[in-house]
């Protein structure tokens, strides 16, 4: 069973539609959403939700009646969460990090560790395979602590059902939730465009496959806004070992497909689509072998 | 000698579940007396470092080796501080593990099998 | 006045909006807080003043004592401490930096050092605009370390933009929770209309005044517009769908730059936020 997480660094890049597009074409998969923040995965596979759970986030930190104001945690937060006002000792729960050495220090034993729910998660069916998705109550920490909880249940349904791969959907940027999305698996396509924005975010999420020893893939996406881009980022790939895809034109028909809900690969005479769907080919061969 | 076989249930028919860190259960078998307990595996969910805790396990349990499929860095590495085998790339059940262990079958590993598998740091 | 520029969405124009923004006032301060993928220099081309490291405090362990730091390892949260037959085993990478260990492990056996987590860069950009970016050290997780040092440098007393990171949990938050004001920007289709919902939901939940600027008008659909319709959110405008725009971003311009009369529509957009604020 392998694995393949679709990133970019930059949003916006065309991550869903391909991660969605391969899902569509592939066979013996699990389709996982790991854009946590921003579904949208699910606005392509329509899934019918067979379970759901509430996911418990990280543990913040709350002060009792028993606090005595005497300043110890203030003093030895490092996340500046605990503030004194007027007397009154306040954790900010937007910046505790669940940490517990304030626990530890207060001598009036005021302070707990409480978790509480910061989203829910989800495994659901779609026309194509099984599907792993999740919601994050608006403003929730801990979205990288919800993409580990959902690539755990899909690979134990990829263990269980005996599927032969695992195809994600990533998130943009390249923190928490992006390394979660690519731990442990096979490859990652990077999809890019050609502006200086792209590329630059296009080396940074590169460096966090390379830093965890993933296999990169890359594409283009809106390849005839910059030709000149285009060359910089197949140079770079050249000199970087990454496997270039190739490049998909600009495609009115994309956002139009997306609209009515319909995939690009199916679009007859779609540019894009048929790139995306040579894509899929080169994918699959090392997906399934 | 105390072994400690990654599962996916409590039997040692079951098969070994191929994530060290993640896996379901720990089949924990004991060479001389040919007895094995089932532990279930609480690091699961862990927030990070679910292989670092599942090997703290390991080595709680008394393992002097432990057998399964996939192992990352982090695991390996305090595995390999506690000065205990690691067994990887094994598949099948864990009654065939153990048999493979007794008669010598399973080579021992060096480093890590996989990638840099990097339990993902409890975020905020 | 602080405004923020958001999205739920990436890559739906975030800091095109902030940039144009910032280049129509020309007196301003602008913080880009996408300190993971920060883009807004491609367009400001600021010239850069000083450069200042963000750290975070991380444990080392004086093994040759001999000490006991099982406490450490049962302490930490984050799983970054092990200790096995006598052994301490430290994982950099899952520390957060919060002191614990030295708090609870054996006295004067555990020590701290300062590592490197990204950095601030300050600069100006013409013709007055205070220039800040956070950056990220890739495979660092201590986001919110760079963003909680930018946001010490916010400087209340002029107009301030904010260049956001996308989505709608705690990096997003980290920065729209300094604004007075959001824009959130978006694009008129399924993907652009589900995460414009989320991200109504947090601003609402953070009590922050806002309204939408649709971008690539024209590509997809009018959903969007019945969303904002429906919830009583104000359009502050429409950017076309233009290939010359799309071209010029790719290199590193500007919308006021490409059409001289967007500058005047910036400064509507602020002068309408002003107006709603107070």
């Amino acid at each position: 069973m392998k694995q393949i997480t679709i990133i970019s660094g930059k949003g916006g890049t065309g991550k869903t539609t391909l991660a969605s597009s391969f899902i569509k074409l592939a066979g013996d998969q699990v389709a996982v959403d790991c854009d946590v923040d921003a579904a949208n995965l699910h606005i392509m596979l329509a899934p019918s939700i067979r379970q759901t759970s509430d996911f418990i986030g990280g543990e913040i930190a709350v002060v009792s009646q028993d606090c005595i104001a005497c300043g110890r945690c203030e003093e030895l937060c490092r996340f500046d969460a605990i503030k004194d006002s007027t007397g009154d000792i306040i954790i900010d729960p937007l910046k505790c990090e669940g940490c517990g050495v304030c626990l530890e220090a207060c001598p009036a034993d005021a302070i707990e560790l409480k978790s509480s729910r910061q989203g829910q998660y989800f495994v659901s069916d779609t026309d194509f395979c099984p599907m792993v998705h999740a919601r994050l109550d608006p403003g929730a920490e801990n979205s990288g602590l919800l993409v580990a909880r959902i690539r755990n249940i899909a690979e134990d349904i990829a263990v269980n059902e005996n599927k032969k791969a695992i195809i994600i959907d990533g998130a943009p940027g390249i923190g928490c939730p992006v390394i979660a999305s690519l731990n442990g698996v096979d490859y990652a396509l990077i999809v890019t465009e050609p502006t200086l924005s792209g590329i630059s975010d296009f080396k940074k999420a590169h460096e966090v496959t390379r830093f965890f020893n993933i296999e990169a893939l890359a594409c283009i996406n809106k390849a005839d806004i910059n030709r000149e881009n285009c060359s910089i980022i197949s140079d770079y790939c050249k000199t970087n070992g990454i496997t270039m895809l190739g490049e998909i034109p600009y495609d009115d028909m994309v956002p139009r497909a997306l609209s009515s809900k319909k995939f690009i690969v199916d679009i007859k005479d779609s540019p894009a689509g048929k790139k995306i769907t040579g894509f899929w080919k080169v994918i699959e061969e090392r997906l399934y072998s | 000698m105390k072994l400690v076989i990654s599962s996916t249930g409590k039997d040692m028919d079951d098969s070994i579940d191929p994530r060290f860190g993640r896996c379901s259960y720990y089949i924990a078998y004991d060479t001389e007396k040919d007895t094995f307990e089932a532990v279930e595996n609480k690091s699961r969910n862990a927030t990070g470092g679910a292989g670092i805790q599942a090997s703290q396990a390991a080595a709680d349990l008394g393992a002097d080796a432990v057998i399964t499929t996939n192992i990352g860095p982090n695991a390996f590495r305090v595995l390999e501080t506690a000065g205990i085998k690691v067994y990887s790339g094994v598949t099948g059940t864990v009654r065939q593990a153990v048999e493979g262990f007794k008669n010598g079958s399973l080579g021992t590993t060096e480093k890590p099998n996989v990638g840099e598998k990097f339990g993902m740091g409890g975020s905020n | 006045m602080i405004i923020s520029v958001a999205s739920g969405k990436g890559g739906t124009g975030k800091t095109s909006v902030a940039v144009g923004l910032a280049r129509s006032l020309g007196f301003c301060q602008f913080l880009d807080f996408d300190v993971e993928a920060p883009n807004a220099s491609f367009f400001l081309k600021p010239d850069i003043k000083n450069e200042e490291k963000v750290s975070i405090k991380q444990p080392y362990f004086l093994k040759d004592t001999g000490a006991d730091f099982s406490r450490c390892a049962e302490f930490c949260h984050y799983n970054a401490v092990a200790y096995v037959k006598g052994e301490v085993v430290f994982f950099p990478e899952l520390c957060h930096g919060c002191g614990g260990c030295i708090l609870v492990g054996p006295p004067g056996a555990v020590r701290e050092k300062d590592v490197l987590v990204g950095k601030v860069l300050k600069g100006k950009a013409e013709p007055g605009i205070d220039f800040l970016v956070g950056d990220l050290i890739p495979g660092s997780l201590r986001t919110i370390s760079v963003q909680a040092r930018l946001e010490s440098y916010i400087n209340r007393s002029e107009k301030v933009i904010l260049d956001c990171p996308p989505g709608t949990s705690c990096s997003m938050v980290t920065a729209v929770k300094n604004s007075d004001f959001c824009i959130l920007v978006t694009e008129p289709t399924p993907f652009g209309l589900n995460d414009l919902e989320i991200s109504v939901e947090v601003l609402k939940d953070l009590d922050i005044p806002h309204a939408v600027i649709i971008n690539r008008d024209g590509i997809g659909d009018s959903a969007v517009q019945e969303f904002c319709n429906s919830n009583n959110i104000k359009i502050l405008e429409r950017i076309p769908n233009d290939i010359k725009i799309a071209r010029a971003y790719s290199r590193g311009f500007s919308i006021p730059e490409v059409y001289p009369e967007w500058k005047e529509r910036f400064l509507a957009i602020i002068d309408n936020i002003e107006k709603d604020v107070i």
